[in-house]
């Protein structure tokens, strides 16, 4: 084999030279790329969270709870029923326990229409159960709501010492709420004044409402 | 029905239904901030009436011939004390005096069980205003007799009787119920 020295010749090998290389460049830089694009990479952790739940009970403590007071209220009178209230949820509740209660219907026993006249909600927790026949606490008392007209609680009213009151899960409050009657009026050979307190009827309804401890971050 | 994508229709759908489901996905409370527990309870109550009616509220006296007036608990709850706010006129002529007597019985000829009864106040002179105050326990439906005695009584003289309640003090004792 002969090599010729013609420069033209040569010009033309190292183009064909040129042009091979580039192609091969070329097909190695595709198939490098198909073999990029064919490739992935996923990490993957995992966290488990479940939610928590609030709930509130009522139920009675000694004797039959929230109940109808079957005799006619004189003024001084009181009615005491025992409920326990239970923080049965998974979560704790935050201080700032209220209570509210409304009547239905409305009228002079609870909208404070007469003046200084009326219905009263005391309430008072036990840290055991009541004694029903006495209605004396053996532990110890903590009044968590002093006698209130329960015209001043158609909004609910903050209960006092609540931090102790099922703030916390599986909490149990022993408490009383006593209903009185404010009576000062006098009636005149048989006949009430115009606006009385007397012979009225009215449902109460006691709303206890708490709201969640308050949120918790964490690191970890 | 074909929807086609590009069509401005189709986008302003798909922009409403994208709102809707998010909107449904909200919890209800969504406002609020975190969970409350509620509880409720209820409980009828009813007042009573207290108040006592006499038969007679007003009596003319031109002799000295006794006069009776019974007083009936025409309220739902028992009384421990009832008060009359006693009123005489001023005659023309004279000083009368009056006295007021309770009975538990009816008076039978000026009698309360062949006795005098018990005085209710002092004596009363014409043209005043007294409030007396029975002591006498007066149940529900219950009556109370009383007499008033006049004294020197010369021209008519008018004795006005007027049955007062007051609560809580003339109201049964308190009762308080445990349940």
């Amino acid at each position: 084999m002969t090599q010729s020295n013609d420069p033209e010749k040569k010009e033309r090998r190292y183009g064909r030279i040129a042009v091979a290389g580039l192609l091969t460049t070329s097909v190695g830089l595709l198939a490098a790329a198909g073999v990029y694009a064919g490739l992935s990479a996923t990490a993957t952790g995992s966290e488990a969270v479940s939610s928590g739940t609030l709930n509130l009970t009522l139920s009675p403590d000694v004797g039959v709870g929230f109940s109808n007071f079957a005799a006619k209220m004189a003024p001084g009178d009181t009615d005491n029923v025992y409920v326990n209230l239970n923080n049965t949820g998974s979560l704790a509740s935050a201080a700032g326990m209220t209570l509210s209660v409304t009547g239905a219907p409305s009228n002079a026993l609870t909208n404070g229409s007469v003046a200084g006249e009326g219905l009263t909600v005391t309430a008072t927790q036990c840290s055991v159960a009541w004694t029903l026949a006495t209605g004396v606490c053996s532990g110890t008392t903590t009044p968590i709501l002093a006698t209130t007209q329960v015209s001043a609680l158609n909004v609910g009213a903050a209960l006092s010492n609540v931090p102790a009151l099922v703030a916390a899960t599986g909490q149990l409050a022993h408490v009383q709420v006593s209903l009185g009657l404010v009576g000062t009026e006098t009636s005149v050979n048989g006949v009430a004044p115009a606006s009385t307190i007397q012979g009225l009827s009215t449902t109460l309804t006691y709303t206890f409402t708490e709201q969640q401890r308050t949120g918790v971050a964490t690191n970890q | 029905m074909k929807c086609l994508t590009h069509s401005s229709a189709c986008r302003t759908a798909a922009t409403a239904a994208v709102l809707l489901l998010g909107v449904a996905l909200l919890p209800p409370n969504a406002g609020a901030s975190g969970l409350g527990g509620r509880v409720q309870g209820t409980e009828a109550v009813t007042s009573a009436n207290w108040g006592a009616t006499a038969s007679v509220t007003s009596m003319t006296f031109t002799t000295n011939t006794f006069q009776t007036s019974n007083v009936t608990n025409t309220g739902t709850v028992a009384l421990v004390a009832e008060s009359f706010v006693v009123t005489i006129s001023k005659p023309v002529f004279g000083a009368p005096t009056f006295k007021v007597f309770r009975c538990a019985v009816p008076w039978v000829a000026t009698k309360c069980s062949g006795g005098a009864g018990t005085q209710i106040g002092g004596t009363l002179a014409a043209n005043s205003t007294t409030t007396v105050t029975s002591v006498l326990a007066l149940a529900v439906g219950a009556v109370e007799y009383l007499q008033v005695e006049p004294a020197t009584v010369f021209t008519s003289t008018t004795v006005m009787l007027s049955p007062r309640i007051a609560a809580p003090s003339q109201v049964r004792a308190a009762i308080h119920t445990n349940q």
